[in-house]
């Protein structure tokens, strides 16, 4: 006698059942885009506010830099140090969002990151449209394919290239620390965007222009390579107790999550994903096909079981 | 333990806006420079150019630390029809930026000298040296102070020095509109506290003052 398999029934190794309707936009993913989108919206309305109103006239507006948690880490010695103050063009509410971002790090790795950050959410658009685009203009796709080939041999340099970004975190936290103002600010790609009303043309906005045009080539490059908050923020994250955990006894091997994961994280080759750069975007846990293969796990600090 | 990775993400979301929500009811939080905490707005401090902040405008700076807005304009080579209402940020230039002001007004204050006084000893003669009591007190200088030149207002002007210059009393109170009941109250505090603009009174008794014979 054989038992009718139940599709709603989820076993480990089973193929997960396609989502239809309602169940196919109910995802995590649809969740983390509402909250970049949100953040995002909010940030954009302040950017607007400020260039509309103006600092110099009698309402005091909002700069959207109050809101930058890196700006916390700038001025975290001063604030430290002298009980009261912030280097130029920060706040306590910088320190907050600090705060805030190192904490969420704690519990749940660079989050911020995947789930808030507006410039990895901007970097992600852009990704996105150069996947569209891909899509509908082969000789587009046959070009990015060409490059991503011979880039392949530069896979040593991408993983040299990672630790540029400690180097940004020293330079910018100590450079403030020692002279007192933020030495980062001018070569910040997220100061030149949030800026770009005042149509300043700084050291930023040509590394905003590079990143930009580097996210159709490549997913999250100022993530990967230079940004110190989440070089912070995935330091910190070592001693979260979450982690994501590949059942090697279940997972047929198709690397679709490396091809999703927009750290270009080597996923299918790990039993435990503990590296420093993955931003929990959990992309990968929703485009593996089999149940079981990857999951979200809560264990150990540093043991990760 | 494994979690479901849509809790996953409220979690987060919940986390990161709870710390910040928890922050602003604590009152732990502030966004401008501008104003403090309890959003009294920030002034910059007349014994402390560094205080300057560069979205300061030139008006603040004028009725603070006691130097016209003419001679600004000289000293950096700012157009003459530079309104006072106008940011010290949006003037900034290869000549001109708050650093400079900065350092220009405090090249510009006068250090009070105070000698320093070291006491003699009290016992001249003492019976053994180890018991010599001798003390040496150093005062130390105060710290640089601001001094207005003679008969010019400033932020810190009272009216009984209106008075003190020979301004009548029926003069200042017709340029305020009202009787004067405390003599001892600071005119800028006096305009700030009405909600007259202190430029405005400062220019019309400055005239005043300036017609008096010295």
């Amino acid at each position: 006698m054989t038992t009718k398999p139940n599709p709603e029934q989820v076993t480990p190794g089973s193929l997960k059942p396609k989502k239809r309707g309602i169940r196919a936009f109910l995802t995590h993913q649809t969740l983390r885009r509402i909250s970049q989108i949100g953040v995002a919206s909010f940030i954009t309305y302040l950017i607007i506010r400020n260039a509309i109103v103006g600092e110099n006239s009698g309402i005091a507006t909002t700069s959207p830099e109050a809101y930058c948690p890196f700006g916390g880490l700038e001025t975290l010695y001063k604030y430290i140090t002298t009980g009261t103050s912030f280097v130029s063009h920060t706040h306590l509410s910088n320190v907050v969002m600090l705060i805030a971002v190192l904490v969420v790090a704690l519990l749940f790795r660079s989050a911020f990151c995947g789930w808030l950050c507006p410039l990895g959410f901007l970097q992600d658009l852009v990704s996105k449209l150069s996947g569209f685009l891909q899509k509908r203009i082969p000789g587009l796709r046959r070009g990015i394919s060409s490059l991503k080939k011979k880039g392949a041999r530069l896979a040593v340099l991408d993983r040299y290239l990672r630790y540029l970004k400690y180097l940004v975190l020293v330079w910018a936290v100590g450079g403030a620390a020692v002279f007192g103002f933020m030495v980062f600010k001018d070569f910040d790609p997220w100061s030149a965007l949030i800026s770009i009303a005042e149509f300043s043309f700084t050291p930023g906005l040509i590394v905003l222009i590079i990143t930009l045009i580097a996210s159709f080539f490549i997913e999250r490059p100022w993530c990967r390579y230079a940004c110190p908050l989440g070089a912070a923020s995935g330091l910190l994250g070592k001693l979260s107790p979450t982690y994501l955990k590949r059942d090697a006894d279940v997972c047929t091997s198709c690397k679709i999550c490396t091809k999703t994961c927009p750290m270009g994280l080597k996923i299918h080759d790990v039993s435990t994903v503990k590296s420093v750069d993955c931003v929990t975007c959990l992309e990968c846990v929703d485009a593996c096909p089999v149940n079981g293969a990857l999951e979200v796990k809560i264990g150990l600090p540093l043991i990760g079981k | 333990m494994k979690i479901n990775p849509i809790v996953y993400g409220i979690l987060v979301i919940t986390v990161f806006f709870g710390i910040i929500l928890g922050f602003q009811a604590a009152g732990v939080w502030s966004t401008s420079g501008k104003v403090d905490n309890s959003g009294k707005a920030i002034q910059p401090s007349a014994s402390d150019p560094t205080s300057i902040k560069g979205w300061m405008t030139l008006e603040q700076v004028v009725n603070t630390y006691n130097v016209s807005l003419a001679d600004i304009l000289t000293q950096f080579n700012l157009p003459s029809t530079t309104p006072v209402t106008t940011a010290v940020k949006d003037l900034e230039s290869d000549t001109f930026d708050t650093s400079a002001l900065i350092a220009w007004l405090q090249s510009r204050t006068i250090p009070i000298e105070v000698p320093t006084i070291t006491l003699e000893p009290i016992n001249p003669t003492p019976v053994t040296p180890q018991v010599a009591t001798e003390i040496s007190e150093v005062i130390t200088p105060l710290a640089t102070e601001h001094l207005a030149p003679d008969r010019t207002i400033t932020g810190k002007t009272t009216f009984q020095e209106l008075l003190d210059w020979g301004v009548p009393n029926e003069v200042f109170q017709t340029i305020v509109g009202e009787p004067i009941t405390d003599y001892n109250l600071i005119i800028k505090d006096y305009a700030v506290g009405k909600g007259l603009a202190f430029s405005d009174i400062k220019t019309k008794l400055q005239t005043e003052i300036d017609v008096l014979p010295k």
